[in-house]
This record gives C-alpha cells, structure tokens and sequence, in this order.
C-alpha cells in the first residue's frame, strides 16, 4: 500500500476541478498575499528606524529647550537652558562620555566677495565633533583654544562651501558671518540629507563663545548635546538630566518641563508612530483574511464531501481503507493552501515591486514574510482540512454508495 | 433486513438473486461484498472469515476478493478510462509493476481497448458499463458483485453486457448479480428470489438464456428492419 499513489489521488483530482481548486485557495492567496505586503511595509519602516536611530546616533542624547513632545526644531523662544546646565549634567551624572553644548541660529547671510548665501550658524565647542562624530575633511575642526580666545574662525559644511567658493579653494579666506569677518580654517565632512529632510552640510559652525558674545550676542543654548557610554544605561541617564534640570530651572510638580530630552527610542518610536499601528491593524487584517481563507476552504471541501459521497463510496468498496480516504482530503487541502501560498507570494511580490514604483509607500521585500506565509498555508491546511477528511473518512461504504 | 440466510455459492457459478425493492436484496449485496457485516451469523469468502474483521481488514478484503459492478456504473467522471480501471490498485498492497498493462487487457476484454484515454461522459452507458467491468476485473477478484448491472441501460447495452458477463463466466469467474428483472435474472445458472428476508426459492436453470444469441438475433432484426 502506498501512500504515494494516494496522495496522487487527491492532487489529480485537484487539477481536474479547477474552478473548485480556485476557490479553495482564493482565500490562502489572498491572505499570504496581504500578510508579504504588510510585512514588505512593516520591514521598510523598521529599516527607516534603524536609519534614523542610526543618523541621530543610537547612543545619543539631546536636551532642547522648550516642552512638548514632538522632536526638534529647538523653541527659539524659549531662553532657559544655560551653558551652566551642561556644566553641571556633565559633573553629575554618571557615564556620559561627551556633553556637548551649542547655539545656533538659522537663515543667517554669508558673503564671501560677490557670493551670497543663507545657512545655518551653528556655536561649538571643540567636542562638538566628537559628539556628532564629524570632522573637518579639510583644514581642521573648532578647538578648545579657538573657544577659550573668542576667536573669529569658521568651519565650512560643504554646500556652504560649493556656493560661496565654487571650485577654488576655501582655507584662509575671509568670509563674513552677519556683519562679522571669519577665517574658514577648515571644512566639514559631507553628510546630506538629514532625518528630518533638510541639508546638513548647509552650515558653518564656529566657536560657541563667539557665537554667544560677537555675533547673536546670546546667553542661553539652543541644545546640548550628550553621548552615552552605555546604551543599558541610557534611560536611567535620562531621568537623571531630567531631575537635574528641573531642579535647576525650579520647575515644581504639576508644572511641565521647559525642555525635552530626545533619545534614540523616541526617535524610532516617533518613526513608526501612525505607521507602527496601521501596520499592526493591517497584520491582524492579513491574519484575519487568513482565518476566513481557512474557513472557505473548509466549507468547500464540506461541500465537497457531501457531493462527493458516491466517489467515496466508490473508492471504499475498491479497498480504500479510511486512513486512505483521509490521507486524500488532506492532500487536497494541504496542497490547495500550499498552491495559494505560493500564488499568493507572488501577488504580494508583485504589488509591492508595484507599490514601491508608483507610490511613495516604502516597502522592502525579505524573507521572513514567505518563510511565515508557508507555515501560516501548511496550518490553514492542517486545521481547516482535518474536519472535512475526517467527515469523509467517516462515511461508511454502504451509506456514501446509496 | 435478513433472517435465516443460509447461501453458498461455487467457485465458477453465476447466480441471480431477484426480488423487489426492501427484500433484503441490498442488504445481502452488502454482506457478500464485505460493504457490511451481518449482525449474527457468519459469512466466509474464499476462505477467509468474513465476521470480526476490523475496517482496514474489510477494505483489504473487498480489494482482494471482490469486484463491483453497480447500476450507476460509479465512474470518475474526470480520470481517464485507464486510471478508472487502475483505482482498485491505488489500494492495493502492492502495486504491481505491470499494472497499466493489467488495465489495457481488462479493458480489451470488454472491447473498449480503442477508448483507452478516453473519459467517461464521452461513452455511452453501456460502455460506461463495460468500464466498471474491466475495473471489476483488475484485481482478478474471487467474486464478481454485479447490482442491477442492466437497470440503467437500454435493452441492446443491457444485453450486450449480459454477454460480457457470461463469457466471463464461462472464462471461470465466479459472479453474482442482482436484478429484479426475470428476463435478466435467467441469464444466471442459479436463481435465488428473496422474500421478506427469506430465500423464498431456489430455481436451477437448466438451460439459461444465451445473451450472445440474443445479441445475434438483435442485429438480424435490425438489418431486416433496414432493408424494409
């Protein structure tokens, strides 16, 4: 007795009642076909948070004046947080490697000859390229004695660069910032677009003491940044700034703080923030799809048990044991599912290569969705074919003959 | 429902059991083709205690000793002609390796051996009928269950096939056929008429009526019935 011919049994008779076929895995290929889609979106918002995590730097810090929840653009307005703040969050709290104040002001004019061009200013101190882990790629960065004279040199980010040099050569020239002269000494590596969409090599950086007190002739910060020497203790650290500058910018209980601290995790749930729960909603859908697929599959195949009775019949009185009769019906289910899962891998590959090219939806194809779609076909066929080969396995001889 | 059956039958007879409809006939069918176990007494094909025997072992048995033939002729519609001879030996122990060969010559012996891909719905009855009786053959089964083999048929198929089953017959295969027909019924060496549960009579037929000749004298008719 092999089971081999049986199971050929029930994959012909699959193939000689297509329209059948199709109907038992329309709901399967739906289903695998949502659930790749979904997961093709989910994994392309995840890559998006890794990228971001990554941009921001996955053991950063930053503190920003003003309250609320959303992230940066620092509140210009609000003139609380002061060079002591940073002072005293890198005295006392424990495993921070880099605490890095600044200023900065957007939008200021630059002129370098007849070239013109508005960008950012930003005030640093030396650490500053520590903390953001960018360097001069020419010249050199901002130094601590550069801070400590007030003196009156810049460093180039290279969309500056492009548009007020061109092609010649920018190290120890003089170029104005507002109405005050500065000696770029060096420029900055490229780094491009940033997470929030702008360009960040459209700055100049310069010494945050003369930034304060020669040109915004300010006395707050407009952020400080801080780096982590363990991410594990990164929410303690955070609690513990949070204390601190609460406690020093006498803030009481029901009062809310004048400043935010952003971290990676914040970052990355502000990333999948609406699209974390459409894509979850969205999960739940392909899983219930799923589910329905199972139970129309189910219901034909009960169908087809009724209207099949005189096969069964038939195939019992020619010696089909009931195992047999079982083995048949859960061949037929297992491979309808597993015929849907693959069709419906497919369909979901194709609208997402769809998706990516005519809409602005990202989506990034990996394995995990097929590897899960697979077993997702093998249980619909398991349990929702059980039923119904048992139903037939069932039957007795004399009753499906009739 | 049957009572005090006592039935033997010889390897190598052909008997007819006639009766009308809720005589028992298709209970007694179902007891003879393993389909069923009486609720007392006993039953014993070619050996083998019928009675006890477990589902699997009831299977085995149809599948070894028993070839159908029913009215309805009970063909897979979409498989062809010789994968619906082949199915009784999808359920056997052993597949034998010249199993499609097996199935060509069963079907050549009811002459359809031109019709071998061809599917049911593309034959007339008594050719579908003719199918079942190559599958009944296949597994050179000790007894041949025929139910109202002619009940669905015109009067030449149903004769054709009385033809096929007594050279079979003749061949030395064992058959036993059920109709309620009497014309039919004396094709048989041996009639058996049930009554109420009861065999009510046993006739010998000394002389049965020969399905060959009647097909002969068929077509002499016809070709009168032409040249008319």
């Amino acid at each position: 007795m092999s089971p081999y011919r049986v199971i050929r049994q029930g994959v012909t008779s699959l193939g000689t009642h297509k329209l059948r076929t199709f109907f038992m895995l329309s709901g399967t290929m739906v289903g695998i076909a949502a659930l790749v889609v979904i997961m093709a979106i989910g994994e392309a918002t995840e890559r998006r948070v890794m990228q971001r995590v990554n941009n921001f730097g996955p053991t950063a810090m930053m503190l920003i004046p003003g309250g609320g929840r959303d992230l940066p653009p620092p509140d210009p307005n609000v003139t609380t947080l002061m060079p002591d703040d940073a002072e005293a969050i890198r005295e006392q709290v424990d495993g921070l490697t880099v605490v890095s104040p600044m200023v900065r002001q957007m939008a200021v004019t630059l002129r370098y000859k007849g070239n013109q061009f508005q960008a950012g200013v930003f005030g640093i101190r030396s650490n500053w390229h520590a903390a953001w882990n960018w360097e001069a790629s020419e010249g050199t960065g901002i130094t601590e004695q550069d801070v400590a004279t007030l003196s009156r040199v810049c460093v180039l980010g290279q969309t500056v660069k492009r548009e007020l040099f061109g092609d010649t050569a920018p190290l120890q020239e003089r170029i104005y910032v507002g109405k005050i002269g500065f000696t770029v000494k060096g420029v900055l590596e490229e780094r491009g677009v940033s997470p929030g969409g702008g360009d960040m090599d459209a700055r100049v950086v310069i010494p945050i003491t003369t930034a304060m007190r020669r040109v915004f002739n300010m006395e707050h910060l407009s952020m400080i940044r801080i780096l982590t020497d363990d991410l594990e203790l990164l929410p303690e650290q955070t609690r513990a700034i949070r204390t601190l500058i609460r406690e020093r910018h006498h803030i009481r209980r029901p009062e809310e703080d004048d400043f935010r601290i952003v971290t990676p995790m914040g970052i990355a749930e502000m990333v999948r923030g609406i699209s974390g729960t459409l894509s979850a909603l969205l999960t739940a859908l392909a899983g219930l799809s799923l589910v329905v697929g199972g139970i129309v599959l189910m219901n034909i195949l009960l169908i087809s048990v009724t209207e099949r009775r005189k096969e069964i019949g038939l195939r019992r009185a020619v010696g089909a044991r009931r195992r047999d009769i079982l083995l048949q019906f859960l061949t037929e289910s297992l491979s309808v599912s597993l015929l849907g899962m693959f069709i419906g891998g497919l369909v979901g590959w194709g609208v997402t290569k769809l998706l990516v090219r005519t809409t602005s939806i990202a989506a990034t194809l990996a394995w995990e969705p097929f590897a899960l779609g697979a077993v997702c076909a093998l249980l619909v066929g398991l349990l929702f074919g059980l039923q119904p080969a048992r139903r037939a396995a069932k039957l007795h001889p004399v009753e499906a003959l009739r | 429902m049957l009572e005090n059956v006592s039935l033997r039958i010889d390897v190598g007879e052909y008997v007819a059991i006639m009766g009308a409809s809720g005589t028992g006939k298709t209970t007694l069918l179902n007891i003879l083709g393993c389909l069923d176990s009486p609720t007392s007494g006993s039953y014993c094909i070619n050996g083998t205690e019928v009675d006890n025997l477990d589902d699997d072992a009831l299977s085995h048995l149809r599948n070894r000793q028993i070839g159908f033939v029913f009215q309805l002729f009970n063909l897979l519609e979409r498989a062809t002609l010789i994968e619906n001879v082949l199915l009784p030996l999808v359920y056997a122990e052993f597949y034998p390796a010249d199993a499609e060969q097996r199935a060509v010559d069963a079907l050549s012996a009811v002459g359809l051996q031109d019709r071998l891909y061809y599917r049911p719905n593309e034959l007339s009855g008594g050719q579908q009928q003719r199918v079942a009786i190559a599958r009944a053959l296949i597994n050179n089964p000790a007894l041949i269950l025929a139910d109202e083999p002619t009940g669905n048929l015109d009067s030449r198929s149903g004769t054709e096939i009385l033809a096929i089953l007594q050279r079979l017959n003749r061949e030395g295969r064992t058959i036993l056929m059920v109709t309620h027909d009497r014309a039919v019924a004396e094709h048989a060496d041996r009639i058996l008429t049930l009554e109420d549960g009861r065999i009510a009579e046993e006739r010998k037929i000394l002389h049965p009526r020969d399905a060959g000749a009647e097909l002969s004298e068929l077509a002499a008719k016809e070709r009168i019935d032409e040249s008319v």
